[in-house]
């Protein structure tokens, strides 16, 4: 899966693109973005809640390439700023963390339970 | 009497903040805006307040030492000192339990320690903004422990806060809480509400300064103040 074909799910939104090319290995859910930093696969998407500027800090730093943010939160501007300075795709979707997680696991083929 | 007060704000260290955000600079502009009491929080580091307290001392004002600690739920506390070298001490014992990560400054920003000229003295490699492995109560108690007054910072804050990140403020024995919005829409156990700038760049100093009525400007006074909720006010 690629970073645009994220767009093309069900119920998300998307706020910017970053490099719609990129390749998309893995996922990982999580709102401690401390534990994204230390525990995020790169080459991932990285589904959450916390919408705010840091969160595309750390995505940069740990190599995540898109946001998901749930939950109908909206992104502040100095966020879409950054994340479209770091090339960082962000899609918004009304979708709970389990629900939107289920939705991508589907996506990356990954309908069987763990990393199976 | 009615003080102006402003205890939440950044400096040049952490790397949110301008780097032309020193700390005497703030203390200035502060003075001109007639803040009495004013405190420095960096985050997770006390390395800027060597020369915070030499610009207080030359602007009048009384200042409070302070970092703003991320705790291992990444909730920030406002912790603060009366005593520099206290606050220095936290300080280097806070940077040490932040997780062994450099700072991308194209990310997250410089992280300068200046002196009261503004000169750089050293800058900081170890990422400031990351969570320390403390809990939220023992920071509260840790800081208590040193004679720190303790506050919850801008607990009505989406992110970052004991609201947010815990889902209700644990029954503790904070010196006060601050808010960024007022009235608050949680049970704040009668505590004293402050409101702080929080201020990243020269420009923010004293948007949210607040007022506590006090017998005189110290210390002591502060506190004992703070133990009564109505001695805080928010006029213009």
């Amino acid at each position: 899966m690629v970073v645009q074909d994220l767009a093309q799910l069900e119920g998300f939104t998307t706020q910017c693109m970053g490099n719609g090319s990129q390749q998309i290995q893995d996922a990982y859910t999580g709102d401690l973005l401390s534990d994204v930093m230390g525990n995020a696969p790169a080459e991932s998407v990285l589904i959450t809640i916390q919408a705010h500027k840091n969160t595309v800090a750390v995505a940069s730093l740990a190599g995540i390439r898109a946001l998901v943010i749930c939950n109908n939160r909206s992104i502040p501007s100095d966020m879409l700023q950054a994340a479209e300075d770091e090339e960082i795709a962000i899609f918004t979707t009304a979708e709970t963390q389990f629900e939107a997680s289920c939705r991508i696991a589907a996506a990356l083929g990954r309908i069987n339970a763990g990393k199976a | 009497m009615q003080v102006k007060l402003d205890l939440h704000n950044h400096s040049c260290l952490s790397p949110c903040a301008n780097d032309d955000f020193t700390p005497a600079l703030l203390a200035v502009e502060a003075m001109e805006q007639g803040i009495q009491i004013l405190a420095l929080t960096d985050h997770n580091s006390s390395r800027n307040l060597v020369a915070f307290d030499e610009a207080c001392r030359l602007c009048g004002i009384l200042p409070l030492f302070g970092l703003e600690v991320s705790t291992v739920e990444e909730v920030h506390v406002l912790t603060l000192f009366s005593h520099l070298k206290d606050a220095l001490e936290f300080g280097t014992f806070i940077e040490f339990l932040l997780p062994d990560t450099k700072n991308r400054t194209d990310l997250f920003g410089n992280q300068l320690v200046v002196d009261i000229e503004g000169e750089v003295i050293e800058t900081v490699d170890k990422l400031l903004v990351g969570s320390t492995s403390l809990a939220f109560s023992d920071v509260v108690e840790e800081a208590l422990s040193r004679d720190a007054l303790v506050i919850p910072a801008h607990i009505d804050r989406f992110a970052n806060s004991v609201l947010a990140n815990l889902g209700f403020l644990p029954d503790l024995p904070y010196s006060a809480l601050e808010a960024i919005h007022l009235p608050v829409q949680a049970d704040t156990h009668n505590l004293a509400i402050l409101t702080g700038s929080d201020a990243h760049s020269l420009e923010q100093v004293g948007r949210r300064s607040c007022y506590l009525d006090m017998e005189q400007i110290s210390y002591e006074a502060l506190k004992k103040s703070l133990a009564n909720p109505s001695a805080v006010s928010y006029r213009q």
